[in-house]
Formats: C-alpha cells, structure tokens, sequence
C-alpha cells in the first residue's frame, strides 16, 4: 500500500491515464462511425437516392476532424508503454508486445492505407473502388480495437502465460488471445462504439431539426438510426452485464470495489446479497459509512441467484484492495447512462410508431430533440467512466494478481513525469479544444447541398446513380512526372 | 538446446532486418512529408502553405504511419529494447510526438479555419520541424547506447520480486539522451528532410509553378548542404563509435564500394534535379537513405542498439518471434501494396491553385 501511493508511481498512472481518457474521445467516432458512412455509400449506390450521398459526405467531414486527432493521440499511446512502463514493456514483450505488433501491422497501417483514398479519393476512383475503401477504414479500425482489447483484456484476465526470466512466456496461445475478460470485454467496447456514433447521428440530426435546417433531410436520417438504437442499446446492456459476471468470477477485487462490496458475509454468517445504490465507501476501514442496500439484488446480478456468494473486498489482503471511490461511482454513471440511452430510443421508436416522427410534430414538442441533442454527449462519458472503472478497479496490479503497477513503472524522475503530464495537458486540450469548434464550425455550416454529386456526369454511370462511374480524373502519364 | 537458439538468432535477425526496411520506407516516405513542412515555413502566403497540406492530404497519413509500425515491430519482436530505449528517449520522443500531435490536427483543421487560418498553417511547419529535429536527435542518442542495470527500475528494494536481477532496465536520468553527437543528428535530421521535402515538391507540382521554382531552387541548396551533413556525421562517427572501427578494417572494400553507391546516387540525384526530372531525382534521393540506413544497420551487427542490446539478447523467445513471423510476414507486401495503390492515386501534379480549394 506504501509502495503503490509514492509520488512517481501516482504520477506515471496519471500521465497514463490523462493520455489514455483524451485518446478515448477520437477512436469510437471513427471506429462506430466509418460503418455508419459505409451504410450510407451503399444505400446511395443501391438506391441513387442524392440525399444518402449528401449525409455521407457531410458526416464524412466530422469524420475526419475527429480522425486526425485520434491518429495523432494514438500513436503516443503507443509509444507510451516503452516511455512511462518500460519494465512492464519488458515483461509482457512476449504477449502484449506481440499483440501490439499484430495491431500495428494489420490494423492502424491497413486504416492509413485507405483512408486517404476514403477522404479524397472522391473522383480520382471508381465509386466501386471508394465504397470498397470506406469498408476497409471500417474493417480495419474494428480490427485495432479488438487487437487492443485483447492486450488490455489479457491485463485483466492473463491466460496462457507463466513467469520465466522475468518474462511473461506464451505457452498457449490460443487462451491467450481468446482470455475471458477479451471475449465479452470486446463486444462491450465495440457495441459502444456503434452506440456512441448512432447517438452522434441522432445527435446532430435533432439539431438540425430543431433549427429547422434540412429538417426532412434529417429526419430521414433519424429513423433508420432509432430503428437501429432499439436493437443496440438493450444489447448493449445485455453484454454489460455480462462482462459485470465475467469480472465478479476473474477479477473479484474490481467488482467488490465497482458495487462497494466490503463483507462477503454478513455477521449472522449468511450471504451479503445486497447491492448499494449509493454509499460512502471507507476503504482503510473496510466498510461502507453510509450507504443505501437493496437485498438479494447483487446476487442476482452476479450469480443470477436469489442467495449466491459474492466475494467482498474483506476477501483479500488490504495491500491487495483497489480504490474504491472512482469505479463505485463511475460505474454507477455508465450503467445510467446506459438506461436513459435505451429510454430515449424507445421513445423515438414509439414516436414513429404513432407516426409523430416527423419535422413537424418534432419540433412542436421540442423535449425529445433537445434531450436527444444531449444525449450525443453521454456516451462520452459513459466510454470514460467504464474505462476508470475498468482500470482503476485492476489495482494494484498492471496485470492483475501477477504484476504490480509499481513493479511496471519506468525509471523516471518526478520532474520529468509531470513535465510530460503538464506538457500533454496543454496539448491535449489544444486538440479538444480545436476539434470541438470545428466540429461547431462544420455543423453550422451543414451539409453541401449544391455541389454536383461526383460521379453524376459520367456518361457510364448507372442511370440510378449506382454502379461503378469511371473516375473524372485525368490520368497523368509516367513521361510527364519526369 | 543448441537448435533453438538458432531458430532464435535467425528469427530475430529476420525481424532485425524488416525494421530496418520499415525505417527506410518510414524515412523516405515521411521524411519528406516532414521536410515539405519545414520548407513551408518559408513561404509568406498561407494559400501556398495550403496547397503544400493538399499535396500530401492523401497519403501523410499513411507515411506517418510507417514509424508506428516500427514502433510495433520494435514492441512485437524486442520488447526488452522497447522497454529500455524509449524510457531513455523520453523527452526527444515527448517532443516528437507534441510535433506529431500538432501537425496531424493542423491538416485536418487548416481547410476549416478562417480567423485561426494562420496559426494552423503555422502550427503544421512548427510541428513538421519539432517532429524532424526530435526524432534526428533520438536517433543519435541510440547511436550512443545508454546505461542499464537490473533491480527495480523505480529503486524499490522488495524481497522475492520476481521481474528485477532478470531483465535490465534504463537507469540513466532525463537528460541522458542530451549530447553534441544527438543534438548534430538532430541538425543533421533536420538538413536530409529539407532536401527530401523540397525535392518531394518539385515532383508534385507543376513545373511552371511559383511553389515548384521556389522548391527546386531550395533543393539545389539543401543538396550541398546535405552532403556536407553527410560528411561530418560520418567522420564524427568513426571518431566516437567502437563499430565504425570496421571501416577501415580488413571488410574495408565493402564499405568502400558503399561509400561509392552513396556518392554515385547523390550525384545522379543532383543532375536529374538539374536537369528537372523531379521524380527520379527523388529515387535517387531515397536509394541515399537506402544506402546509409543499411549501411548503419550493418555496422551496428549484431548490436540493435550499438553497445547496449545485441539483437538476440533484445529479441523475443523463440516461439514468439515463431508467431510473430508465421502471422505477420505475409501482411508486409500487403501492407506495401495498398501504400503504393494510394500513392499512385494521389500522384499527379498540382499547382498552388490547390491551396484555395478546400482540400
């Protein structure tokens, strides 16, 4: 416990953690996002209906705003494990390290590989070759979250390895690859992805109607996006319970902190089976000072039983207790975002299904759009607040039960570590800052409505829009470029 | 016993040498990405500035990303160097990636901008010139090697630790990557992307145009300036590096017929820039980085990082790299396949026309 509160180690988590949580921010938008831009491609070629390319071409711009930020972040998260947690590097080299190089090479560099072609290749390909561009930015940004989560995943439920030579070795890969925390801690992270960039949609389409601003046009764009938020949101809090069960049987410690689970037994010797819906967590005590229990309600959670043990905080060494505070609470704000986000997509569908949807009836009874303007933001932090959860509810461990976070830590002074922390803030903020007013100068703008639809012209293109146009692009030869 | 450690040296050998494919690619590609920004500096009209971001709008990505996938193939196949070295380079690297970070928002910013046009512009040299000079100056800073010791790389004492008296770590301080030598490659970085980024933009803009006149002028300096960078870095390195003794060693003839090859392309470089054949002078240029990086890459053999970490010790076990090799080897021509395809897409020349459009 001593060891884990000295100032460097404090330090190295926090400028970890500031790059990470700023990071976070750009990755989901282009990974739920470029499936979202792929459907609508396909729906304009399929149905040569403009208005599909318009909406395309206009998120297509948010896209990229949010793109280079996410790059840019990126490649310092990847660097940052060898700067801030050099010996962590060191140990994990053979699986993480492996993992990180399978990303980098079938993921982040596929992603680079087409998205220049994505963003302005509008005209210099075929229609065909730019669809077929736009799914492989899709594709391959899913492919590096679920590298990443495999690497983070195996942080939290290490399989496959043992300890030789001060080196994590392989001796299964498969169990590895395939650890228990991966397999639903992915589609957690993936679902909310798509989550994230549907109400980033719906978002912006109720501003727009609210503004009355190409209120049909937006409108359109609206159900499709409902339709497809009624199916998402109760999935996802499906597998979020799920990923709650995997972690209360690998990773007892974070689950006793997330619900503020200190006795596993109350002092009659029968099963704590309650669950807090607030408290005040006192960790060096053991105990909550105050808190609010519904019985039988973690069991049920946890063991999907009336009457089923769950192991309390009182389970294990002190020096082996996490922090208590930040995942009991960021927890709690996840799982209630997650509640109204699904709130607010039945709403929309039952507004559809009364046939108010519509421009008109919208913005009569402006309370849906304001509120699903405001739900565009909540994802955010649900992403945020079930990341703190995750990984402040791993410690004291960098791979839980194997490796102390302070045994990973980089040989850095104090100086230098909040020189990096101080630097990254100014930066990082920088990049916040200035995508978030430019993402207000593109939406308040909207969409190109005028341009001609590239593509249009061609005499071979198919009459309903579809099909693959020969680019307009005049074809330089090699004499000319010497 | 003795067969897998043979597996082992080969493997990690075989990834040795793939990394240093990756850095050439990187450096060519990037290189002059990084020095057009330089170069951008010096232009006065924020359109041209413009239109140097829309000759590379397709493809700075892309040849960017080339230094990640070193960074992931250093992680994947020598997590102990990893671990040790960019610990030792914290601040050049914090410094690279802050201009890494800078340049990559100002692309996407700048066609937006209208008040803040400028400092974008701005934001997109000063970055490209940080992001040069830091990653010239961590790289003569690994030339140099550093100091490790095992034991807890925070110097906590604790009985029983599994990870420490096994695995050395960096136990310099901050400022260990400081010195003449890193500061000159810096310097040095900062001269090789000029000449790469002028020469990159006379091959993507019209010949007539005022950014082409301007860039070809600048090349022909940057060249001289270049090949005297060339020659001092080379006689600082035999003076100071226990390697560079082999030059002139029994293998001396090898090493001359490099020197030969360098020389050859710079020359063929220069006269194809004189001559306007603005595409083959930039070969030219990049068989110049060829040249070098492999000569530096064999001179270092069978260090990694020279006087610090041999490439078997830095390497992976066995059945790591095994796997390593067995997936991703085949992904490298597929990687450079769909580069090429973009590139080529985005290969004719533009005007400073282009600084106007929204890019």
């Amino acid at each position: 416990m001593i060891i884990e509160d000295t100032l460097p180690v404090l330090l190295s988590r926090l400028d970890f953690a500031w790059i990470t949580s700023l990071h976070i921010l750009w990755t989901p938008v282009t990974i739920g996002m470029s499936w979202l831009l792929f459907f609508l491609e396909i729906a304009w070629l399929k149905t040569g209906n403009e208005h599909w390319y318009r909406l395309q071409r206009f998120f297509e711009k948010l896209f990229i705003v949010n793109f280079g930020a996410g790059v840019a972040t990126g490649v310092t998260m990847e660097m940052a494990f060898g700067i801030l947690y050099g010996p962590f590097s060191q140990a994990v080299g053979p699986f993480f390290g492996n993992i990180l190089g399978f990303e980098t090479i079938t993921a982040f560099m596929y992603e680079a590989g087409f998205i220049g072609l994505m963003i302005f290749g509008w005209g210099k390909i075929g229609k065909g070759m730019h669809a077929f561009s736009t799914f492989n930015v899709a594709l391959s940004s899913s492919l590096s979250a679920m590298w990443i989560l495999v690497a983070n995943g195996w942080m939290q439920s290490p399989t496959g390895v043992v300890l030789k030579d001060g080196l994590f070795q392989v001796t299964n890969w498969w169990q590895a690859i395939f650890n228990p925390n991966f397999n639903i801690g992915f589609p957690h992270m993936w679902v909310a992805t798509v989550e994230l960039a549907l109400f980033f949609f719906a978002a912006v389409s109720a501003w727009f109607i609210l503004k009355n601003r190409q209120a049909n046009l937006f409108t359109k764009l609206l159900k499709p996006t409902l339709l497809a938020l009624i199916i998402i949101t109760p999935l996802q809090i499906f597998i979020g319970d799920e990923l709650g069960r995997e972690v209360a049987h690998d990773q007892p410690t974070s689950l006793a902190a997330m619900e503020g689970h200190f006795h596993t037994y109350l002092p009659d010797g029968k099963p704590n089976t309650s669950w807090n819906l607030i408290a005040i967590p006192d960790v060096s005590a053991g105990k909550n000072l105050f808190s609010i229990q519904i019985p039988h309600v973690l069991s049920l959670l946890e063991t999907h039983t009336w009457d089923g043990v769950v192991t309390g905080m009182d389970h294990f060494a002190p020096n082996d207790r996490p922090n208590v505070w930040v995942p009991f609470y960021a927890f709690r704000v996840m799982v209630t975002i997650g509640f109204f986000l699904f709130f607010m997509a039945l709403w929309g569908n039952w507004l559809r299904l009364r046939g108010k949807l519509t421009a008109e009836h919208l913005r009569k009874n402006p309370l849906f759009l304001r509120l699903m303007v405001f739900s565009g933001f909540l994802p955010y932090l649900a992403v945020w607040t079930g990341w703190w959860t995750r990984e402040i509810g791993r410690q004291p461990w960098v791979v839980y039960n194997l490796m102390r976070t302070w045994q990973g830590v980089s040989h850095m002074s104090v100086t230098a570590e909040s020189f990096w922390l101080i630097g990254y803030i100014i930066f990082e903020l920088m990049v916040w800052g200035g995508a978030w007013y430019f993402f207000t100068r593109v939406i308040q703008k909207g969409p190109d409505m005028t341009s001609p639809v590239i593509g249009a012209s061609d005499h071979d293109a198919h009459p309903s829009g579809g099909g693959i146009a020969k680019p307009t692009f005049a074809k330089p030869t090699m004499n000319k470029l010497n | 016993m003795h067969e897998i450690f043979r597996i082992h040296s080969t493997l990690s050998t075989f990834w040795w040498i793939l990394l240093g494919v990756f850095f050439v690619i990187y450096i060519v590609l990037d290189g002059a990405d990084l020095g057009a920004g330089v170069f951008s500096l010096l232009l006065n009209n924020e359109n041209d500035r413009a239109a140097v971001m829309s000759s590379m709008a397709g493809t700075w990505d892309a040849n960017e990303t080339w230094l990640v996938v070193a960074g992931g193939v250093i992680f994947g196949a020598f997590p102990l160097v990893y671990g040790s070295t960019f610990n030792y380079l914290m601040i050049p690297l914090m410094f690279a990636l802050w201009g890494i970070i800078s340049r990559a928002v100002a692309f996407e910013f700048h066609v937006h901008a209208q008040s803040s046009r400028k400092f974008w512009g701005f934001m997109f040299g000063l970055g490209s010139l940080v992001a040069a000079l830091f990653a010239g100056i961590a790289l003569g800073a690994t030339l140099l090697g550093f100091q490790m010791n095992t034991g807890n790389a925070q110097g906590i004492q604790v009985a029983n630790d599994p990870f420490v008296n096994t695995v050395p770590h960096f136990s310099g301080n901050a400022l260990s990557f400081l010195s003449a030598f890193s500061i000159w490659t810096g310097i040095g970085a900062l001269i090789a992307g000029g000449l790469a980024g002028t020469l990159y933009l006379c091959a993507r803009f019209e010949q007539d145009d005022p950014i082409y006149l301007k860039a070809h002028k600048s090349a022909t300096l940057f060249s001289f300036l270049a090949l005297a960078a060339v020659v001092i870095t080379l006689i600082w390195s035999y003076a100071i590096m226990p390697d560079a003794a082999q030059w002139t060693g029994s293998g001396w003839f090898g090493w001359l017929i490099l020197l030969i090859a360098i020389l050859i392309s710079a020359y063929k470089m220069m006269s194809n820039h004189a001559a306007h054949r603005d595409f083959a002078a930039l070969l030219w240029c990049g068989a110049i980085v060829l040249f070098m990086w492999g000569g530096m890459w064999a001179t270092n053999f069978p260090y990694i990082i020279p006087q610090t970490w041999t490439i078997s010790q830095g390497g992976n076990p066995a059945n790591d790299l095994a796997i390593l090799t067995l997936f991703m080897t085949g992904f490298v021509p597929v990687m450079i396949t769909y580069n090429v395809y973009q590139i080529w897409v985005f290969r004719k020349r533009i005007t400073h026309l282009a600084g106007y459009e929204s890019h």
